[in-house]
């Protein structure tokens, strides 16, 4: 019996939990993703490589892990207590017909376990699905794949862990809703109608003096971030976070008595329903300044990570372009020590890689011992030096800048050849080239048609060869050897970043979204005496619209306005490295919050709309 | 005169086949600009279902109401709201400002919904509550206001607008007998002073006294009507009791 009511109970508000069910459904489908990400094609290829980043990566998707799993505990947790406030009228008069407490909790407890059980299948279902799409990302990401290694998989052990973290976090549900009914008193339940908190007046004065010091804090914090940057982590750290979180809530303490003293009296203010939506904002600004506080935090850690982690991405990207512009650079150091000129592209046939089918170009590059006394660069940082003519060439075949003569002598700006080899070159006119002894013969190969299949074969040939290097001191630099070092790194950081960036994005949406879904009973009745007097129901729902998006927009304001800050003075730190504030990251923050943020801004309105919309207009 | 009011053969019928109830059968009334009317009846005698149909909050089975010229059966949609917002004022026994507001913003509301110049807001708004005698209150949120202040606020708000007629539906069911006849007070001195047409709706006997004319309810039709004329408030009670008493219901509420 009580198992069907709870059963009906939970389709008929199946509004209600809506929210409450999205939320748990993504946390299961992230913990799930990430739980999986051993079963990743690019992963299984990378530890078939022995990547060292592969375990790196597992060890800390564990420790992130258990850290989300606390998280989405917290929220779940948070997500019940609204739920119950909700419905405490419903158990009272359970309790009132006669249910004995035991029962209604035993119902309630049922309740929880149905839409627990619901949210973790669907939560893996999609999560299998967003595995799936994940791995093809990272397939896509990877732009030499050598050959398909795209597989399609399932992780039961995965699966296996979401379900255990979950199912310990529903007991946990189960366990405080259950105390906390048979604990409350029914008369409480009854009562529980609207308590609304009493806005107190604030003078002008304070409310200015207020914003303008959380102001004040918030500008020392971020001076002291961007003049010390993020790293120096002393007592000044704390005092600036401290300053930067005090700042934030007075901001938000403020601000609406601040903004309501503002425009009273004027004009704007007794237009429409904009009375009426700023008195709802600040009539809660008090209960939420706390909350919105660490919304806001937590949107800056979202952004902040996820914006970092797709920005040093790039920059590892572009360190593998810049530092490998070749398939393979065969590096020949001459017989014992003294500079040989060789035909590579004959050994190579001779073991049976024909360069003519197997190479599309070829290029052999000599560079020169560097004399301080004729190219004025020190021997120390400067092992080689090139000619112009020969350096222009190469650029040229890559379309790269090239140098004019009266630039000259300096660094190469672009590598010349793949590895640490390129490192330390000085391009000098060709005129002084006659004064310098060769060094080193360098030969750049790009590889015709599939570049991994290529790639094997070369190996392949030069393992079974014996006497390939001919006497000769020969080493290889492959590309895809440097490719998939930077590879692991790239997915860790980027996996890493994402896992963070999206829970934390998660949390602070879904809490905004309960907040503003834990007053429609109180605005049921605000909404439907509005349209007692009146008001159209487009009016009512600009206004409803207005309300939850002031609500969703000022925590996101203040989070991208610390995430700037914080992000320039984290470029400050691996601005060695690059950027991480590239447009791509950026754009690709932006969608996710556009998704996540505004899928659950547009789920709070109709969920909202739904409760006050009421009875107002027939016809 | 034109009644403002004009309700000919209303019916509504709730419930669909096996279990219709009439809660209004062919009922006739007029109301004349500057009436104070009441409307009695015991419960389930058309009281409520005649005053959501007149006030465009339920459609009625049949039958036409014209108010101010205009057939409310015929409006739709926004046409419906302007006229509610524009033509009507409201009193309800609760629910009836909101706790967000101050006094001068509850009053305020009813002009800025129906799209007033923001200039001329404020000071219409203190007008109304002038006439009503709750210019004290008006910086105060409803809390922290008694249940009489906030009926006269709530008062206030439904003549700001100027509409041709005002409902009021058991204004007084929340109140103690001094708030009671305060704002009863009020409303009389609206109606007398500003020619305010009023329609009272309440099963309390004691309110109903300060009417000009009463309709009592019975079975969704008209049972019968008395005129105040020019007996003094004391002996119109005394009148309006012997009907209640002879409608048998609820005269436990006024003992």
């Amino acid at each position: 019996m009580s198992c069907k009511l709870a059963f009906r109970n939970v389709r008929r508000s199946i509004r209600d939990y809506a929210v409450y069910f999205l939320t748990l459904t993504f946390g299961v489908c992230l913990f799930y993703v990430f739980s999986a990400l051993d079963g990743q094609s690019v992963m299984q290829f990378l530890a078939r490589n022995n990547n060292p980043n592969v375990e790196a990566i597992f060890v800390l998707v564990g420790v992130f892990s258990a850290f989300v799993a606390v998280v989405l505990a917290g929220l779940i947790l948070y997500a019940n207590q609204f739920l119950m406030k909700r419905r405490k009228r419903e158990l009272g008069t359970y309790a009132l017909l006669g249910m004995p407490t035991g029962r209604v909790a035993r119902l309630l407890v049922m309740e929880t376990l149905f839409i627990g059980l619901a949210a973790l299948l669907s939560g893996i279902a999609l999560g299998i699905l967003g595995s799936w799409a994940l791995d093809k990302l990272t397939v896509a990401m990877f732009l030499a794949t050598p050959g398909d290694i795209f597989t399609f998989s399932i992780s039961w052990a995965a699966a296996g862990k979401t379900a255990l973290y979950f199912g310990v976090i529903f007991l946990l549900v189960m366990a405080f809703t259950g105390v906390s009914v048979s604990r409350a008193r029914l008369i409480d339940l009854i009562r529980s109608g609207r308590t609304n908190e009493e806005v107190a007046q604030r003078p002008l004065a304070l409310s200015v003096a207020l914003f303008l010091l959380g102001c004040a804090s918030l500008g020392t914090a971020y001076a002291i971030l961007l003049s010390r940057g993020l790293l120096r982590i002393d007592l000044l750290w704390f005092i600036m976070l401290g300053l930067g979180t005090l700042g934030t809530f007075l901001i938000f303490r403020s601000l609406s008595g601040f903004l309501l003293r503002m425009t009273k009296g004027h004009a704007g203010y007794y237009k429409g329903l904009n009375m009426f939506v700023l008195r709802q904002w600040s009539g809660k600004v008090h209960t939420n300044c706390a909350s919105n506080t660490v919304i806001s935090i937590l949107l800056l850690l979202a952004i902040g990570v996820t914006a970092c982690s797709v920005g040093l991405n790039d920059t590892i990207t572009a360190t593998v372009g810049g530092q490998t512009p070749y398939d393979l650079t065969v590096l020949n150091f001459g017989r014992e020590g003294n500079y040989e000129e060789a035909d590579v592209g004959s050994l190579f046939r001779n073991i049976g890689v024909e360069p003519e089918t197997c190479f599309a170009s070829m290029e052999s590059v000599t560079v020169y011992y560097n004399e301080e006394a004729i190219t004025g660069f020190p021997e120390a940082g400067f092992y080689a030096a090139i000619g112009l003519s020969r350096y222009n060439e190469l650029m040229e075949a890559r379309k790269l800048p090239l140098l004019t003569e009266d630039a000259l002598p300096q660094r190469t700006p672009d590598a010349i050849v793949n590895g640490p080899a390129a490192d330390g070159i000085v391009v000098v006119p060709d005129a002084m080239l006659s004064q310098l002894r060769p060094r080193r013969q360098m030969v750049n190969i790009n590889y015709a048609g599939n570049v991994s299949q290529v790639d094997d074969l070369v190996r392949m040939s030069l393992d079974e060869a014996e006497d390939f290097p001919a006497g000769l001191d020969i080493m290889m630099n492959y590309k895809l050897d440097n490719y998939y070092d930077l590879m692991g790194a790239k997915i860790l950081v980027l996996y890493m970043g994402l896992y963070l960036g999206l829970v934390f994005l998660l949390t602070a949406a879904a809490v905004l979204a309960l907040q503003q879904l834990s007053q429609a009973a109180d605005n049921a009745q605000r909404y439907e005496l509005l349209s007692k007097l009146g008001a159209p129901e487009a009016m009512r729902r600009g206004a409803l619209i207005r309300q939850v998006a002031l609500a969703f927009l000022l925590p996101l304001l203040l989070g991208v306005v610390h995430a700037f800050v914080g992000m320039k003075a984290a470029n400050q730190v691996i601005n060695v490295m690059g950027h991480v504030d590239s447009v791509h990251s950026s754009l690709l923050t932006a969608l996710f919050l556009l998704v996540i943020y505004g899928g659950y801004f547009l789920a709070t309105c109709f969920g909202a709309w739904r409760a006050v919309r009421g009875i107002g207009d027939r016809r | 005169m034109d009644p403002i009011l004009h309700v000919q053969g209303l019916e509504k019928i709730y419930g669909g086949r096996g279990n219709r109830t009439h809660a209004l059968r062919g009922l006739d009334l007029k109301v004349f600009p500057g009436e104070f009317v009441g409307v009695m009846g015991p419960s389930g005698s058309g009281k409520t279902t005649l005053l959501n149909c007149i006030s465009t909050i339920d459609a009625p089975s049949a039958g036409s109401i014209m108010v101010d010229g205009a057939e409310l059966t015929r409006l739709k949609g926004k046409a419906l709201a302007k006229f509610r917002r524009e033509r009507l004022g409201f009193i309800f026994q609760d629910c009836n400002l909101l706790d967000t507001l101050t006094g001068l913003e509850n009053i305020a509301l009813a002009l800025t919904i129906s799209g007033t110049d923001p200039r001329s807001v404020e000071k219409r708004a203190r007008e109304a509550a002038a006439l009503l005698g709750v210019e004290d209150v008006l910086d105060k949120f409803p809390y922290q206001m008694s249940g009489g202040q906030q009926q006269r606020v709530a008062a206030a708000r439904a003549m700001v607008t100027n509409p041709a007629l005002i409902f009021a539906d058991e204004p007084t069911g929340a109140l103690d007998s001094k708030s009671t006849g305060m704002l009863l007070g009020q409303l009389d001195k609206l109606n007398r002073q500003e020619g305010a047409t009023i329609l009272l709706v309440t099963h309390d006997a004691f309110t109903a006294s300060y009417c000009r004319r009463i309709l009592f309810l019975r079975d969704g039709q008209l049972y019968k009507e008395l005129h105040r004329g020019g007996t003094d408030r004391r002996m119109f009670f005394r009148e309006i009791l012997s009907v209640v008493s002879e409608l048998g219901g609820d005269s436990g509420d006024v003992l």
